[in-house]
């Protein structure tokens, strides 16, 4: 029943589209590639253009004429008749999820031009951009809800599926939207002025006011100055090997520590939060060797093994092994019961549901865990270095300080400060990573 | 909404029936008395809606069902299967009575469709691929196509609800306990919600043992309405609807229904005053 | 009183807890001793095993090395009656205590401004944040430096220690306070200072009992290691003094019994001052006793 029109210039197209309040905010590219898709279609006065019922199949755009949209009972419509003039959007059914059939009829009171939209091709476009496309989905619900009164099918409209690159590019675009937006907040500024001052005092008052206290303390010239000279004074700055070698000890018996006590850790974790035998046999003990101290053990630790290495290694191992443990433990405890119930219900055995709902639901407080135990990991490491180790950034520490090399020491504890923020958000990704579920939730729940 | 296709034929399972169930917390301390001689008899294929104020002892009886908490004495059956008694005083959880939680119990770290084959392949009634086919199709039909690998994070919790659904149908239960799963939703999601529930059921005819507080939904959804006291909790008026499935919304301004409500409501009133008054805490 | 005897006899908790810390002292007796019952005949394979690991023959691994537990309490039942042994813990509480206090003392005023005000946020948090990583006894050094005595320079490295903890809790505390409790008091024409003192305060307080109590392991496992750094091996100078020193010495004396006597004894004294702050923590909020 359509007869084919001139509809003048493909600008007519884009103009009728633009007036349509989901399209009104979209860039001129994509508007063009949607009226690349639009086939004009003309209707006389009273003709039929669809019924309730037919099949989905086009979304309609008024040009000009008119359109009474008249709503099945069912669809529970505060206003089951609407008129629809240019700027006009109807036929939208095949948008919302599962639906198959036109939810009213639309017939021509009026001449009308009409652009038609085949609903797929539509999709297909939106998907293809994925920040604009989310938009005109959103204000289609808009308009759903609000100019055809059917509010209980905003829940409805379908959400634009993620093909893995679209994924991928909507990852990125969001990052790169909340970065734009932080630096229009006032943050980075302050941030700015935060370090500024406390640089700026660090540098006043060690080597231009020279106050009492401070002037004994290395400046942040000469640190800086030691740190990025080829030929440091003392030995240790960005251009020397022997700097990376320390860093790389430290690193290594971290790694080893942490993997050690990981590997150890979760486990036990598991089994105390999930096993009440296991809790009531272990737990005493557990708690018993808890509250000593890492550092009192570093005695013993260096009677009971013989190679120093491996007693610094044990030393932050046990710090980090309890943190970890402990965590773990909690995290198992505080899963909800009703996800255990559901599992029970649809007939998950004790391991299965150990396997499917304990361990995954345990997964962010384990990794909780595991950040503050890389923390306490490193804290001991250093702790034991400084008193019995050679090489490593606490053993740099401490024999800067006996051989009076003061800029040094500023120069560990930075480069301390650094590995282990480096070290702690590897974890935190490495974590991110496994919970996928939960970055996009807590993303969804930031708009 | 979809045309209506006649109701399959009326179902042979799910005939639950509880006897003289007793539920007493902490007998040799508090002693709390959560269901008093509770006695209750559920047809196949029936949806009973059992209503009453919040603490009244009706999620006591729900998880002595399900198999969650221990009865103090009486019996309940299941198809003439003795599903707990006071020589067996907690029953077995399992797929042919599956529960629907009032917060949901989807499993946030799977996606949608993991989570509704869950049941069939942790049983190995089914192997994966079976069961991803069928699991499409099931939320296909229950409008549901195109969120299946979302996470259950990411979608309405109208939506939700309908995966959680899905997800116990898969297994093809006798019964479906639901506790009060409406209750967070506004009452336009709810409307929605109500039809695509009855939908569902006239494609799979099960048992519904329903808790709810809201009188409205009991009498537009159910069978049959058991008004329940407070606590301790008992049965305190049965009502039957005989208002004919299939239903749809234009049932709720009708004569007959207002005409329940007026008879119902009375009863209704008098359990939550008393609740009121002796400081009922809910949950 | 009976009733309660007897219900602790039968408790199964209790009786799973003193089975496995009995079962934890005999296997640590028997590993001690090894060195006594692997000489036997018997034990040839497992000595030439150990051999060819590469480890000493002569007794277990690691546990070996230890001393026994018997040994352990008989040293501890002579040290009991020097006055050094409770002066050394007199030390060891008072720079925990002052250390401690010093960390609420900065650290509650500090988070509570960092959550209150946005710009102070903005300003102090980043800083913090980037010096948090670097462990406190990383200053161990320039805090001798800095500092004209001794005694203050542990104090301010158990101050940071607790300082960092503190913090953080208080301002997620702050932050995780209802916002409705707000909106409710202003609607009933609470001033800013009046919902300060009391929704801010009383709403921070259960964070600040949870960061505290952490916060005191960490200060503990500082003053120990401070003590035992500046008591021992380097040219610090010893103000010397307190349990982690104690340990040390034991150390270099060579009685390995003391210094297991040493570490049971710090971790008695930590549980107990975690305790200490826990039951204070408990009168200072008692809405939370109710759940």
């Amino acid at each position: 029943m359509e007869a084919a029109l001139r509809m003048g210039a493909a600008d007519d197209a884009v103009a009728a589209l633009r007036a349509a309040a989901p399209f009104q905010e979209v860039s001129e590219g994509l508007l063009q590639r949607i009226a690349a898709i639009a086939r004009p279609a003309r209707f006389k006065a009273g003709e039929r253009i669809y019924s309730a019922g037919e099949a989905t199949d086009d979304i309609y755009v008024v040009a000009s004429g008119r359109v009474e949209h008249l709503f099945k009972r069912e669809v529970g419509a505060r206003e089951a008749l609407k008129r629809v003039e240019r700027g006009g959007v109807f036929g939208w059914a095949g948008l919302l999820l599962g639906q198959t059939r036109r939810l009213a009829t639309a017939t021509a009171v009026e001449p009308a031009e009409l652009l038609r939209i085949p609903t797929e091709e539509l999709v297909k476009l939106l998907e293809s951009e994925p920040v604009e496309g989310a938009a005109v989905m959103d204000r289609f619900g808009g308009m759903i809800q609000r100019e055809f009164t059917v509010p209980s099918l905003l829940a409805q409209v379908r959400r634009l599926s993620g093909a893995p690159l679209t994924e991928e590019m909507s990852r990125l675009s969001l990052t790169l939207y909340r970065l734009s937006l932080w630096l229009k907040s006032p943050r980075p500024y302050l941030m700015v002025i935060g370090f500024a001052l406390f640089l700026g005092f660090w540098y006043l008052a060690v080597e231009v006011w020279r106050l009492p206290r401070f002037k004994e303390m290395p400046g942040l010239t000469a640190v800086v100055k030691e740190w990025v000279s080829p030929n440091p004074t003392y030995g240790l700055s960005l251009y020397t090997a022997e700097y990376y070698q320390h860093i790389w000890v430290s690193v290594w018996r971290v790694t080893q520590a942490f993997f050690l006590a990981t590997a150890l850790g979760v486990p036990v974790g598991l089994l105390l939060g999930w096993s009440r035998k296991f809790k009531e046999y272990v737990f005493p003990v557990f708690e018993m060797l808890r509250p000593i101290p890492i550092l009192a053990w570093v005695p013993l630790a260096i009677v009971m093994f013989i190679a120093t290495e491996s007693a610094v290694i044990f030393l932050a191992f046990l710090a980090s092994f309890f943190a970890t443990a402990l965590n773990t433990m909690l995290g198992v405890q505080s899963i909800d019961e009703s996800y255990v119930r559901a599992a029970h219900c649809l007939g998950a055995g004790r391991w299965q549901v150990f396997r499917h709902v304990i361990i995954p639901g345990a997964l962010p407080f384990i990794f909780t865990g595991l950040q503050i135990s890389i923390g306490v990991c490193w804290f001991s490491l250093v702790a034991a270095e400084m008193v019995s180790g050679q090489f490593g950034l606490g053993y740099v520490i401490n024999t800067s300080y006996m051989m009076v090399r003061y800029p040094t020491i500023v120069i560990g504890m930075v480069t301390l400060g650094i590995v282990g923020y480096t070290t702690s958000a590897l974890v935190r990704l490495a974590g991110d990573y496994l919970m996928q579920w939960r970055v996009r939730e807590l993303a969804l729940g930031e708009r | 909404m979809e045309m209506r296709e006649p109701a399959p034929a009326a179902a042979t399972r799910g005939h639950i029936l509880i006897d003289d169930v007793v539920k007493v917390y902490d007998p040799e301390g508090a002693a709390v008395m959560a269901v008093d001689h509770c006695s209750l008899e559920i047809e196949p294929g029936e949806i009973c809606m059992i209503v009453g104020p919040s603490g009244c002892g009706k999620t006591t009886l729900l998880n002595a069902i399900a198999g969650f908490h221990e009865i103090t004495s009486g019996r309940i059956l299941l198809d003439g299967e003795l599903l707990c008694s006071s020589e067996l005083p907690k029953a077995q959880p399992g797929p042919d009575r599956i529960v629907v939680f009032q917060n949901g119990a989807l499993f946030p770290w799977k996606t949608n469709l993991e989570n509704v084959i869950f049941g069939p392949v942790m049983q190995g009634r089914l192997q994966r691929g079976e069961a991803i086919d069928r699991g499409r199709a099931m939320m296909a039909d229950a409008g549901l196509a195109g969120v299946e690998h979302n996470y259950p994070g990411e979608v309405s919790s109208g939506m939700r609800r309908r995966v959680e659904i899905v997800r116990a149908l898969m297994n093809d239960p006798k019964v479906l306990l639901l506790d009060e799963p409406y209750r967070a939703l506004d009452s336009l999601t709810k409307s929605v919600m109500h039809e695509a529930l009855l939908e569902i059921y006239y494609k799979n005819k099960v048992t519904i043992f329903f808790i709810t507080h809201d009188l409205e939904e009991a009498i537009f959804l159910g069978h049959r309405v058991a008004i329940m006291t407070t606590r301790p909790c008992k049965p305190k008026k049965l009502l039957t609807v005989d208002i004919p499935h299939p239903r749809d919304y234009s049932v709720l301004t009708s004569r007959r229904f207002r005409e329940l409500m007026e008879e119902t409501n009375e009863a209704v009133h008098e359990e939550a005053l008393k609740a009121f008054q002796a400081g009922e805490k809910e949950g | 009183m009976q009733a309660t005897v007897g219900k602790l006899l039968t408790n199964r908790v209790l009786w799973r807890g003193a089975v496995s810390i009995v079962l934890f002292l005999v296997l640590w007796e028997l590993g001690s001793r090894s060195k006594l019952w692997m000489a036997h005949d018997l034990f040839t394979p497992l000595r030439e095993l150990l051999g060819a690991v590469g480890l000493k023959k002569d007794y277990l691994p690691w546990v070996g090395a230890v001393p026994a537990p018997s040994a352990v309490f008989a040293a501890w039942l002579g040290v009991i009656d020097e006055a050094g042994y409770w002066q050394s813990w007199y030390m060891s509480f008072q720079r925990v205590l002052g250390g401690f206090a010093a960390a609420m003392a900065v650290g509650i005023p500090f988070g509570l401004m960092l959550a209150v005000s946005r710009t102070a946020h903005g300003i102090g948090f980043p800083v913090f944040e980037v010096l948090r990583p670097i462990p406190p006894l990383a200053w161990v050094p320039a805090s001798i430096i800095f500092w004209p005595t001794q005694e203050l320079a542990i104090m301010f490295i158990t101050f940071l220690g607790a300082f960092y903890t503190i913090v953080i809790n208080v301002v997620g505390g702050a932050r995780s306070i209802d916002l409705r409790y707000f909106q409710a008091a202003q609607s009933m024409g609470a001033s800013k200072w009046d919902m300060f003192k009391r929704i801010v305060l009383p709403g921070t307080l259960p964070s600040i009992v949870v960061g505290s109590a952490v916060g005191m392991g960490i200060t503990w496992e500082v003053v120990v290691a401070a003590e035992m750094i500046s008591g021992g091996g380097s040219q610090m100078g010893g103000a010397g003094g307190g349990l982690g020193f104690f340990i040390w010495n034991s150390y270099v004396g060579g009685s390995y019994e003391q210094i297991v006597v040493g570490m049971i004894s710090i971790g008695i004294a930590g549980y107990i001052s975690s305790e200490l702050l826990r039951s204070l923590g408990r009168h200072a909020t008692p809405w939370l006793r109710v759940r």
